[in-house]
């Protein structure tokens, strides 16, 4: 369990395992912990839904797709001199089934992701206390479930080890 | 030691849930309908990007009869002055000009319902001449196909309805549907001679 947690509790873990012990529940709850992204930028502030194509020769189509590009800045301070693996998070939300994908400018992995899921986007050691990139970040959503304007939220999380 | 523990305890608990990066979406047009007969307004084949647009084009379907045949009960295919053949869609070549006439169209709405629009003709009672003769709508029929197409047409065969409006087909939710007419007139009666002309207006509605 220990070695999910930050540099600093790390070693108030190793000055007293008695203490450790203690927070052991508030610790397993923390497997993975938020990231603080505040200074990543989201440069459209409403991205326009698009119908896909459609087929007259197939199944009906219901996609309807956006991009945007985000400019992520990660305060990984907390995990400096240790190895981590980063996840871009889609939490489950309205308008309900949702993909992203996006490319990056080498940073971080490029990926794709479903609501309800994550997926590593960099796996390696912490060596600086920013960590940026450039993402051009799309959007999917079944057009059905889009009879009005969302907030989608995403966010970074740490497995530390 | 234990300010040392306070500060993790705060360091492990602040960050969960606490940061996220917010996109904003919103549909940029919840409802579509496009209907096109003969030729279009498309700029692009749509299923690379292309978009819809206005054309006040009035195709024609016209036929000449040979004074011999007329009356004859031979039906009389006639030819179109469109020349759009390929479907907009993707730039297949779906109907043979000038034998048929391409229409076609799309409908998109934003909710899990099973909607349909539908499009009629409004049809004059006849076509007329010069003279003021008349030949009924009704003489005036239409096969339907599509080439590579399988299974019903979205648009299927009918006759004129003289002086009415009638549905000639409908387009289901989210779907594209096309079909390609061949219109062709009974020639069981001998009218005066001239030529007869009229038009039918289609209109596509959706709720």
């Amino acid at each position: 369990m220990i070695r999910w947690l930050p540099g600093v509790l790390r070693s108030v873990a190793r000055a007293g395992l008695g203490v450790a012990l203690v927070l052991a529940p508030g610790v397993a709850a923390a497997l993975s912990t938020a990231i603080d992204d505040s200074g990543t930028v989201v440069f459209s502030p409403s991205v326009p839904m698009r119908w896909q194509a459609l087929s007259p020769r197939h199944a009906s189509g219901v996609l309807m797709s956006g991009s945007t590009v985000v400019r992520v800045r990660l305060n990984v301070t907390a995990w400096l001199q240790h190895s981590g693996r980063i996840y871009l998070v889609l939490p489950a939300q309205q308008p309900g089934s949702i993909r992203a994908s996006w490319s990056s400018q080498g940073r971080l992995l490029p990926g794709q992701v479903s609501s309800g899921g994550r997926t590593l986007v960099y796996a390696g050691p912490i060596s600086a206390p920013f960590i940026e990139d450039v993402l051009q970040l799309a959007i999917f959503v079944d057009g059905r479930q889009m009879q009005r304007a969302y907030e989608l939220n995403f966010r970074f999380e740490m497995d530390a080890g | 030691m234990v300010p040392r523990i306070l500060s993790a305890l705060v360091l492990a608990g602040a960050p969960l849930g606490a940061w996220a990066f917010t996109v904003a979406i919103a549909p940029a047009s919840p409802q579509e309908v496009y209907l096109q007969v003969g030729v279009g307004g498309f700029t692009g084949n749509y299923n690379v990007g292309g978009t819809p647009g206005n054309n006040a084009t009035v195709n024609k379907a016209s036929v000449t009869v040979a004074a011999a045949a007329v009356g004859n009960g031979t039906a009389q295919a006639l030819s179109t002055d469109s020349s759009i053949g390929a479907s907009p869609y993707d730039g297949y070549i779906f109907c043979n000009t000038p034998a048929q006439m391409y229409i076609g169209g799309f409908y998109r709405r934003t909710n899990s319902g099973s909607n349909t629009a539908t499009v009629t003709a409004t049809v004059p009672a006849a076509l007329v001449n010069a003279s003021g003769d008349q030949i009924a709508f009704s003489r005036l029929s239409w096969t339907t196909s599509g080439n590579g197409d399988t299974g019903g047409q979205p648009f299927p065969a009918g006759t004129f309805v003289s002086g009415g409006v009638q549905t000639v087909g409908t387009i289901a939710q989210n779907q594209w549907a096309e079909s390609c007419w061949t219109f062709r007139y009974s020639n069981t009666t001998v009218p005066p001679q001239g030529t007869y002309t009229g038009r039918v207006l289609y209109t596509v509605t959706a709720p």
